[in-house]
């Protein structure tokens, strides 16, 4: 059985399950072995005669399989006795295999016997090439000359002990009688076809052992490493940000139910009540999967997806995850349900994926299985985190005013809460946020600026960028046309910095379209790759990239140079900043950074010092 | 001068418990086979005891030549190189020291029907233990129950081993001796062991001593063969 994971995955998967299955059947086959040496009941023996010596114990091909027909079904248990190597074939040495015949073969020692606990050590397999080397008088064989010439260099420090060990493990075996001596090269060199064999022995069972084990070891290697300071950092970030959410480690409102007995709390927080708690709705401005694994942030996320017309794409990564998690039975269906429904041409709720991706989940689906969409899942799942990262919420504002601190007594959360009701009720429930310290757009930016050519070589060159064109009727350009002047008067006063309320509750005055206006005029200021936004709220008007545009850009093209990477600056923005400066959110995604740089040269003549300027650029990944 | 006899002296030992690590590994290859016999615990046990004996007087001989801080560069270098085959070899043996536990229990002797691997080995393995022990002859004087009574014995010498090695590291460190064994670089190239070394000692580089050797062989065979000559003339003139 194959377990569906990544390559790397599954090659470790399915060696785990391959040696606990090895286990087993070695402590089996051992038993047997065990039981074949009884003089009474156990196999036959006979000598071996060699030129001068005789050695004996050997026993014929035909009488093993004779035996293991007694001890268990037919040759399958000998050839997997020799491809463990418990026994080990005189005469045609390389070739693990049992033969029905007068071949000859013998029993391992159990010092050579494979086990679990004993990893075969390659400063073993030096010294054994090494004595190799001593007794054929350096010729050796092309696969041992290739080990050992690579062995030579992988172990070079330790070079010198091997040259001595094998040296004395070579006089020592001269010690013992001539027949003993032979039966040792015997053993030795069995063990070491069966464990480190030339590329073409031929071993009746277990190939897939050896080749799952390289394929893994090979993806191991080619894995990317992150330097523990950065995963350090991140774990770091992580538990900052998590801390005030555990109710464990502080306080949670109304109480802790494993405490006080009262179960409030979970009945606040059920996964598909009608208003979300404070809490929660932070949690979702943590990261997009946050929103997307809370039911409730999901369904609010379907809801404005709706409004903007791309609830399709919700749609359709629902769907790959049904695939992904449903049973197998109904993989086939599932899989040509959403075909028919997202991905074929003329589709009726047809997602807007590159021409790459669609060509490769085509072909995938021609033989369909738990992963198949995995690309194009990623790629909507990431178009659905620019969308999610552009749009505030102004409850969301509302409530980064206000005190945090978790000693808010619960009447005060319900009546947030009651007005956060009143709010979804009457608007777009757009709870999306991101933590915006700066909230004060620059008024003459009006004019919007933001329709220009897509810096196209600039974050995800997957996605495609394409422009609005003036025949598409997006409902941006309806937002647009509603300017008022009431709307700028309330993007002015709102959020100068926390603790503002009036300009807030002036805000949270504003009317449900207005908002939804807002909140899309806002992402266009911010420069943000519009096309993108558009390409994904707009599917319908695929247009080919060209350049024109409704309004005329301010500045040219911004050239595509790589912005100075910050990384880790989350938390290092202080607050102190000019209020003329743009609302820049806080992530630190490298996405955002581009919208930056192209918003900060925007700017122009204006000379704002925002603090993060003077930052030089990073290179790599630190 | 102590210095050098001190590097000497670290060789010879080094070079004892290199032996006695391959033989005790030939003689724990041949538990739980035919060969196996009570003669071949009491040889495992003895052969044990040795090389601990030689690892403990090895460790101390390397740590303080390596705590020392006057020593030349080149001379650190050597007792890195030095440091890093002693624990190679502490390596080999601990693992062989505990696969002899685990075959050892699992094959006892005094057992009624008792169930050796028939490998084909029969032979007696004193040679070998007679050449880990140094001696001509091995002499036998171990109870009748040695196979179980060993194994208490042999348990506790592991974690002794175990403990050593780990104190080994913690030493190394705590001297802030920075031995980085991948950065020993050998002095031996690929091929080394097909050299014939006349020289008892491994550890020192056999290619010197060898070309010594040789050039001693080649004196002395035109010496012969000049003296043969010598008495031919006399005979032709006589």
């Amino acid at each position: 059985m194959k377990a569906h994971f990544g390559p790397a995955q599954s090659g470790a998967y399915s060696l785990s399950r391959l040696t606990s299955k090895h286990k087993a059947t070695s402590k089996r086959a051992e038993k047997v072995v065990l039981e074949m040496q009884d003089p009474a009941t156990g196999v036959k023996l006979q000598p071996q005669r060699l030129v001068i010596t005789t050695i004996p114990h050997a026993i014929t091909g035909e009488d093993i399989v004779q035996i293991c027909l007694f001890y268990s079904e037919a040759r399958s248990f000998g050839s997997m006795l020799v491809a463990l190597g418990y026994i080990y074939p005189i005469q045609d040495h390389k070739r693990l295999v049992v033969k029905p015949d007068a071949s000859l073969y013998r029993f391992q020692t159990p010092y050579f016997w494979p086990t679990q606990q004993w990893p075969v050590e390659d400063t073993d397999y030096a010294i054994y090439l090494a004595k190799r080397n001593i007794r054929k008088k350096g010729i050796l064989e092309l696969h041992e000359q290739e080990q050992y010439n690579r062995l030579h260099k992988w172990m070079n420090h330790k070079w010198d002990f091997i040259v001595m060990q094998a040296k004395e493990q070579y006089r020592a075996a001269k010690e013992r009688k001539k027949p003993d001596r032979v039966v040792f090269d015997c053993q030795e060199r069995a063990y070491w076809v069966v464990h480190r064999p030339p590329v073409r022995t031929h071993t009746g069972m277990f190939p897939s052992l050896q080749k799952t084990f390289m394929i893994f070891t090979q993806q191991s290697i080619m894995r990317p490493r992150v330097k523990s300071s950065v995963s350090i950092g991140a774990l770091v970030k992580y538990c900052a940000t998590y801390k005030g959410h555990d109710p464990f480690l502080s306080k949670c409102l109304p109480s802790n139910p494993w405490l006080t007995d009262d179960v409030t709390y979970w009945a606040l927080n059920m996964p598909n009540v009608e208003i979300p708690t404070k809490m929660r709705v932070e949690r979702w401005t943590f990261s997009f999967g946050e929103l997307l694994s809370d039911p409730r942030g999901r369904d609010d996320f379907r809801l404005f997806l709706k409004k903007e017309f791309s609830g399709e794409n919700l749609a359709f990564w629902e769907g790959c995850e049904d695939l992904k998690w449903g049973t197998a039975a109904t993989m086939k269906e599932k899989a040509e349900q959403i075909y028919k429904t997202f991905l074929a041409r003329g589709a009726p709720r047809w997602i807007n994926i590159d021409g790459k991706t669609m060509e490769i989940t085509v072909k995938g689906l021609k033989h369909p299985h738990r992963y198949v969409l995995d690309a194009a899942q990623t790629h909507i799942y990431m178009l659905m985190k620019k969308v999610s990262k552009h749009v505030s919420s102004d409850s969301q504002l509302e409530q980064n005013a206000r005190n945090r601190r978790p000693s808010l007594s619960p009447i005060i959360i319900r009546q947030q809460e009651q007005e956060q009701k009143a709010k979804m009720a009457a608007s777009a429930p757009v709870d999306i946020t991101q933590l915006c310290r700066f909230t004060t757009p620059v008024p003459h930016l009006a004019v919007y600026s933001g329709i220009t050519d897509p810096p196209s070589a600039n974050a995800s060159p997957s996605l495609p960028f394409l422009a609005h064109t003036p025949a598409c009727p997006s409902p941006i350009s309806v937002a647009l046309d509603s300017t008022s002047a009431s709307e700028r008067r309330a993007e002015a006063s709102e959020g100068e910095s926390e603790g503002n309320p009036e300009a807030r509750a002036s805000a949270g005055g504003n009317v449900s379209k207005s908002r939804v206006a807002l909140s899309l005029r806002r992402l266009l200021k911010r420069g943000c790759t519009p096309s993108s936004m558009f390409a994904s709220l707009s599917p319908k008007c695929n247009s080919a990239a060209g350049t024109s545009s409704r309004i005329q850009p301010i500045t040219p093209d911004e050239p595509s140079q790589a912005p100075p990477r910050r990384i880790g600056n989350f938390f290092q923005i202080k607050v102190d900043i000019p209020p003329e400066c743009r609302i820049y959110p806080i992530e630190s995604e490298d996405e955002d950074e581009e919208n930056r740089a192209i918003s900060r040269e925007r700017l122009g003549t204006k000379e704002i010092i925002c603090p993060w300027e003077s930052l030089t650029p990073q290179n790599g990944t630190g | 001068f102590n210095l050098i006899m001190g590097k000497e002296e670290c060789k010879t030992m080094l070079d004892a418990l290199n032996k006695v690590t391959a033989c005790y590994r030939h003689l724990v290859i041949a538990l739980g086979s035919t060969s196996d016999s009570q003669n071949l615990r009491e040889e495992l046990k003895k052969t044990r005891k040795k090389a601990q004996e030689l690892a403990v007087a090895n460790r101390t001989k390397l740590t303080s030549l390596l705590k020392d801080k006057t020593i030349s560069k080149e001379d650190r270098a050597e007792y890195e190189r030095l440091w890093v085959l002693f624990s190679s070899c502490m390596e080999l043996l601990e693992v062989d020291m505990k696969r002899s536990l685990e075959i050892a229990q699992d094959f006892p002797l005094k057992v009624p029907t008792r169930h050796l691997i028939q490998t084909g080995m029969t032979g007696s393995t004193t040679t070998v233990a007679a050449r880990a022990m140094s001696v001509q002859n091995m002499k036998y004087e171990a109870d009748s129950n040695i196979d179980t009574a060993d194994l208490r014995d042999l348990q506790a010498e592991i974690t002794q081993v175990s403990q050593m090695m780990e104190e080994m590291e913690m030493k190394v460190q705590v001297m802030k001796v920075q031995v980085a064994p991948w950065a020993v670089e050998a002095k031996q190239e690929a091929g080394a062991e097909l050299k014939s070394n006349m020289s008892v000692g491994n550890s020192s580089v056999g290619s010197r001593e060898a070309g010594f050797a040789s050039i001693c062989a080649v004196i002395g065979f035109f010496v012969i063969v000049i003296v043969a000559l010598v008495l031919g003339y006399l005979v032709v003139n006589m």
